[in-house]
């Protein structure tokens, strides 16, 4: 039976399956129908006539998945997009862009619908303020600051700050960026939760807080020589801690390692997840036009990664385009 | 807006009203009186802002209609439920806000046009290789 089956998967298997034993054939087609019912009668006459006929029918067509049936079913695993959550951040967005358009150099609506504005450094604290204290926006807490560090960029580091408005129930994320040296405002003063969050910046990245009360190392030990969350900082760190038996002591050594170990064979942390990691970006030069003009409302569609590229202006286009080339 | 943060409760008709619930809100005695003052220097401060300004725009219309509601219904129940913001003290917070921020827009100046371009790669994502004749790898 087992070399039969194998014989059956050929070109010409119904007939050498027919020709071998009528009868297991039947069964087989029977098996097929209460599998597949509705294709399933015709499917037994076929292998009848398979016998006498020459040509050999073509492989039944595989039963309908849910996604086939219904093409708008995303993946369970996907995320799907909202669209008028989208289309009121983007609307929100372009309000906090004509409301500050001196310190708004970009706004983009995430893959994963999330809203960022990206600031001037100098326009930390005016956009800080506009959004706890303007009616419209309410975003009085703080849930964190992170940063990113790119050495390859002119101004390294990234400084990320993420608000929530209990009123409206939403999120907004704020985005600047600033290097070793230049001093960035602290938001303290405005919102008090910032201390911790911009302490643990300094800490891990040494990027300097002005007007912060107690700028001061958060998490690493006592004594501690650099900022470990930098790209040029070492993954084993400069110094090794250890007790010593004969001093009776805890001591903090140079490191050293030997050969073997010092080789990282790291794969690139970046690119790790490719879906989504396109952000659409909203055109604050059509900004002013009344809002059914401005034709990116539309969510992009799910399941793949996205590179939305939103019109602009023909100058800007060029000049982009030379830049390319 | 119907969100508010809590506490113990919006106003209810003839109960006295002891306390808000939230930590260092205080129960206001003259809720009118305090948010006609506050949006009345608000509306001036917005004032002297250029009038195409979008963020004196918005402001003026929100403060506006809350300064009807507030000359319109003496009740404290009843203007807390039109408001519709939660507690006329949470009110109070958010026009203390509002002003603060006006006067220091008037400082700020943040409808001027922008005030630093970003560097090219700046806002890019993923790092990619940067065109050439912007000077930086």
């Amino acid at each position: 039976m087992a070399a039969k089956s194998l014989v059956c998967l050929g070109s010409t298997g119904w007939r050498a399956f027919v020709s071998g034993s009528t009868s297991k054939c039947h069964n087989s087609a029977v098996l097929y129908k209460s599998l597949v019912s509705p294709a399933g009668v015709i499917h037994q006459k076929r292998c009848q006539s398979a016998a006498a006929a020459a040509p050999p029918p073509p492989p039944p067509p595989p039963p309908l998945s849910a996604r086939d049936q219904n093409p708008g079913l995303a993946a369970p695993t996907i995320r799907k997009h909202d669209g008028k959550l989208r289309e009121s951040l983007i609307e929100f967005g372009q309000f906090v862009a004509k409301c500050l358009p001196k310190y708004v150099q970009k706004v983009l609506v995430t893959g994963t619908d999330e809203l960022e504005i990206l600031i001037a450094p100098e326009g930390v604290i005016p956009m800080t303020v506009f959004l706890k204290g303007h009616h419209n926006c309410m975003f009085a807490n703080l849930t964190d600051i992170g940063a990113m560090d790119v050495p390859t960029r002119q101004y390294r580091f990234e400084v990320i700050y993420n608000f929530l408005s209990i009123q409206y129930n939403s999120r907004i994320r704020v985005r600047t960026y600033t290097d070793e040296f230049t001093p960035l405002d602290s938001i303290t003063p405005i919102l008090p939760a910032a201390n911790w969050y911009e302490r643990e910046a300094w800490d891990m990245f040494g990027i300097y807080f002005k007007g912060h009360p107690d700028l001061r190392r958060i998490l690493t030990d006592y004594g501690f020589e650099g900022h470990p969350f930098r790209k040029d900082f070492p993954l084993s760190g400069y110094v090794e801690v250890r007790y010593d038996d004969e001093v009776k002591r805890v001591v903090v050594e140079p490191l050293e390692m030997t050969q073997e170990y010092r080789k990282f064979d790291l794969p690139s942390p970046w690119e790790a997840f490719p879906n989504f990691r396109d952000a659409t970006e909203v055109p604050l030069a059509l900004a002013n036009q009344p809002k059914d003009t401005v034709a990116l409302n539309a969510p992009p569609t799910s399941g793949t990664a996205q590179t939305k590229e939103v019109p602009k202006p023909a100058a800007k286009d060029a000049a982009k385009e030379a830049a390319k080339k | 807006m119907a969100a508010t943060l809590g506490g113990t409760g919006a106003r209810v008709a003839g109960v006295a009203f002891r306390s808000t619930g939230l930590t260092r809100l205080e129960v206001s005695k003259i809720p009118h009186h305090t948010l006609t003052v506050l949006y009345g220097k608000t509306l001036r401060t917005l004032q002297k802002m250029p009038e195409e300004s979008t963020y004196r725009q918005s402001a003026e219309r929100i403060v506006k209609e809350r300064l009807d509601l507030v000359t319109k219904y003496k009740d404290p129940v009843q203007l807390e439920q039109k408001i519709n913001a939660g507690l006329l003290e949470e009110v109070i917070l958010h026009a203390e806000y509002e002003l603060m921020l006006a006067r220091n827009f008037l400082e700020w100046k943040p409808w001027e046009p922008l005030i630093s371009e970003p560097p090219p790669n700046q806002w890019q994502w993923p790092v990619r290789a940067v065109p050439s004749g912007s000077g930086k790898t």
